[in-house]
């Protein structure tokens, strides 16, 4: 079958003989609607809610070309686009209080396309604090928030053990509090490279990389916290405010030439939102930054990454662009630039990528939002993704977002491919260098 | 020897465009209306704002009037008609008759301009159940201008402010059983226009608009759909009201809402219908009169529509406005001063060739 036709035959769709849905027995031909089919009134006063909200205005703008669904990475898994947003709104849905509200990831792929400049990204984080302030909030999300503004982190774990990861990358990780003195580099972990096992393992290979580098660097250890963005989009502008004003202190304490991080969504925060808190500094997202290092970084990248040397064959790696980094920021080739560095590593590219890359669902609060999506869409967007990385023959699902690799390793379990390996590009540089 | 007289039959923007242009030129011009007053459609259906741009239409218009009125070159018969037209290019005698009285005179004229222009489509006719007749609150384009120009949009049958106002668009134009299979080009925008003045004078006024598709070409997009949508919040539904029944005091507008692919069944107070152009009685009778081919819609056929606009099946005659078919303001303009220039060009073009004959036979 040609790629991406993933049409179903008829003898395969099965039908319920007898089916209790909700107490409700809805055997046999039973009607795809539930709701009243008449439309018996527009109630615009929800719309002229959002739009009178600030950042809530260009809702309104939208004309119903549809250019945001054909891109929209949750109407492909679910009924979910801005422009059908846009017109349940106009038809009196309420947006603050429909499920609707939180299955947007403000991937940017709708804004990308869209001629009316209809812009989610402002749209959502607006209504969302709304729906915040008014305690309608999905209970992952609110326990997500809870834990960020009790613990620093979204995972809910202690604030003191931030650093505790480093114990075992095997190399120096220099405290700046310990250090007492400047440095060249302040590398912001990250909450998930702090606590998630997965996300360890690839804070502690760039642990080994920086190392080997010979990077003047320097860690916050307990004095970081999560850099609050995802939380912002999700609609906890409050807890966003507290946790960049603590940051911006931490930082402000140390001097350093550059600030490196490890995900995404941090670079956007530092790069775009910080900065309107007074705290304005040099980032870099650590693709970025490797790939400076390119000329040292080559020569250590002697063992190649194929199964098997003997036959020659490559090894096939597929690259998942973070929205956060590619479309909101623009950065899409530092990530390529180092995986086409690695021996025995063949870049194979998915159908949907660069300024077209799928979402993994983690963005604008979807990380702590699995549940709820999972209710209101037909599957996840990781497991969709995943799909794709393995029709276009992957063995090895590259990621440079911290979010990723635990989303896209479940997604390859619970979609039966086992064999797809997930891995940070971190993670693929350190093995290399193990030659 | 060719007339240096040009005939411009009625004194609506085109007409009195092409009028005060052949005066400027130094062209003698005789202009006729049947009408006792100048203007055309703008000043006869008190227009509120002129589609695009916005300024008063009252205004616009008497500059215009005033401009040709001045001119020493035209002279202006209001409430004269065209009765008969013999001759050719250079020598048509065109007899006129003053309306009521039955006074007769003829004019020779080198050529001719026809801006006999359009009305509106009576939205009795249409074959869907919008009861314009039936329904006070039923109104056309034509209604909410008049009502905006007083700066009193009311429900008319209660004289109130309206809660709700819906806009149908397409009606009587793109319809094979209507007749009318064109699209009336200009009520996309005028709807839209009508829309953003409701909204400004009532704002508390919801406003939808009905349509089949939106066609703001050109500028009308970003000067007026744009704005009417963005600033007005005006709300557009894409599918089209099929019928009209009476609800309570109330009218429920029938359709389907193709994008939620429902139907709708919605309440409002006022509904006006975008009726569309066709070509007016005079554009029908000074077609016959002149000998002028007529296209399968009864406009004045133009055999070369795209790069000579103006010319009829008829030399020396030439068409400006609606007469034409379907035109929004900026190609009327436009067409007259085509218009004007070809129908001077042919005076002289006479003229030198006769002179030219003259001083060889002599």
């Amino acid at each position: 079958m040609a790629v991406g036709l993933d049409k179903v035959r008829p003898e395969n769709i099965h039908e319920e003989k007898s089916l209790i849905l909700e107490g409700m027995d809805i055997s046999g031909h039973w009607n795809r609607m539930f709701d009243p089919r008449v439309l018996t009134d527009y109630s615009v006063e929800n719309l002229e809610k959002v739009a009178a909200l600030p950042g809530g205005e260009s809702l309104m703008w939208c004309y119903g070309c549809a250019k945001c669904t054909g891109v929209c990475p949750v109407d492909i898994v679910g009924d979910y686009s801005p422009r059908k947003i846009h017109r349940k709104t106009q038809a009196g849905m309420d947006l603050f209080t429909s499920p609707d509200l939180w299955l947007c990831t403000t991937c940017m792929n709708c804004l990308r396309v869209c001629p009316k400049e209809v812009n989610m990204i402002h749209i959502m984080p607006a209504v969302r604090e709304q729906a915040v302030l008014n305690g309608e909030v999905p209970p992952e999300l609110q326990k997500a928030f809870e834990d960020t503004a009790k613990h620093g982190n979204p995972l809910g774990q202690p604030q003191r053990k931030r650093a505790d990861w480093a114990k075992s990358a095997g190399v120096p990780v220099p405290i700046l509090k310990d250090l007492k003195r400047p440095v060249d580099v302040l590398w912001y972990v990250g909450s998930y490279p702090s606590y998630h096992p997965r996300g360890m393992d690839a804070a502690r290979a760039a642990a080994r990389i920086f190392n080997a580098l010979g990077i003047d660097f320097g860690i916050l250890g307990a004095e970081e916290k999560d850099d609050g963005d995802s939380q912002r989009l999700a609609g906890e502008k409050g807890l966003f405010e507290m946790l960049a004003e603590q940051n911006i202190a931490a930082f402000s304490k140390y001097e350093f030439n550059r600030m490196v991080v490890t995900g995404p969504h941090e670079f956007n925060a530092f790069k775009h939102e910080y900065p309107k808190y007074g705290g304005d500094f040099t980032v870099l997202h650590y693709t970025r930054f490797l790939v400076e290092h390119l000329d040292t970084l080559k020569p250590m990248l002697k063992k190649p990454l194929n199964p098997s040397t003997s036959s020659g064959r490559s090894l096939k790696v597929t690259f998942h662009d973070p929205c956060y980094l590619g479309r909101h920021n623009g950065e899409y080739d530092a990530p390529r630039e180092l995986l086409r560095t690695i021996p025995g590593v063949e870049l194979v590219e998915m159908g949907r990528c660069r300024e077209n890359g799928y979402c993994c669902g983690g963005g604008g609060g979807g990380m702590w939002l699995d549940s709820h999506t999972k209710d209101h869409t037909q599957m996840r967007l990781s497991e969709r993704r995943v799909r794709e990385a393995a029709e276009y023959g992957a063995e090895v699902l590259a990621v440079c977002c911290p979010f990723e690799v635990s989303r896209f390793e479940d997604a390859a379990k619970s979609t039966g491919n086992d064999k797809l390996l997930v891995r940070d590009i971190l993670e693929l540089l350190d093995e290399s260098m193990k030659g | 020897m060719a007339s240096d007289t040009v005939l411009i039959i009625g004194g609506g923007p085109a007409g009195l465009e092409a009028a005060r242009l052949l005066g400027d030129l130094g062209q003698k011009a005789v202009l006729v209306e049947q009408k006792s007053v100048l203007g055309g459609r703008p000043i006869d259906e008190s227009y509120a704002a002129l589609t695009h741009g916005f300024r008063s239409a009252e205004e616009a218009m008497n500059e215009l009037i005033t401009a040709a009125q001045a001119n020493p070159s035209v002279s202006i018969r209001t409430g004269w008609e065209v009765a008969e037209c013999s001759g050719a290019a250079g020598d048509f005698n065109v007899r006129l008759v003053k309306s009521g009285n039955g006074t007769s005179e003829t004019v020779n004229a080198g050529s001719i301009i026809v801006a006999t222009g359009f009305q509106h489509f009576d939205p009795g006719r249409e074959t869907q159940m919008y009861g314009y007749y039936e329904y006070d609150d039923v109104i056309t384009l034509g209604d909410a201008e008049k009502m905006l120009k007083e700066h009193k949009f009311v429900i008319p049958s209660k004289g109130s402010a309206p809660e709700r106002v819906c806009f149908i668009q397409c009606v009587g134009s793109r319809d094979r059983q209507i007749g009318n299979e064109y699209c009336s080009k200009v009520c996309c925008g005028i709807s839209s226009k009508l829309a953003i003045e409701i909204r400004q004078q009532s704002p508390s006024t919801k406003v939808f608009i009905f349509y089949i598709d939106m066609r703001m070409y050109g500028y009308w997009e970003n000067e007026i759909y744009w704005p009417a949508q963005e600033k007005h919040h005006v709300q557009y539904v894409k599918g089209i009201i099929t019928e009209i029944i009476r609800k309570g005091d109330r009218l429920l507008v029938r359709g389907e809402d193709t994008t939620m692919g429902r139907p709708m069944e919605v309440p409002m107070d006022v509904v006006v219908l975008a009726v569309g152009m066709e070509p007016s009685k005079g554009t029908k009778d000074v077609a016959k009169i002149l000998g002028l081919k007529q296209n399968k819609y009864n406009f004045i056929e133009v055999p070369h529509d795209a790069l000579d606009p103006t010319a009829t099946s008829v030399p020396g005659i030439f068409v400006a406005g609606a007469a034409a078919g379907p035109k929004d303001l900026d190609d009327t303009m436009s067409m007259a001063g085509a218009a004007a220039m070809k129908a001077a060009s042919t005076i002289r073009k006479l003229q030198n060739s006769n002179s030219k004959l003259q001083s060889a036979s002599a």
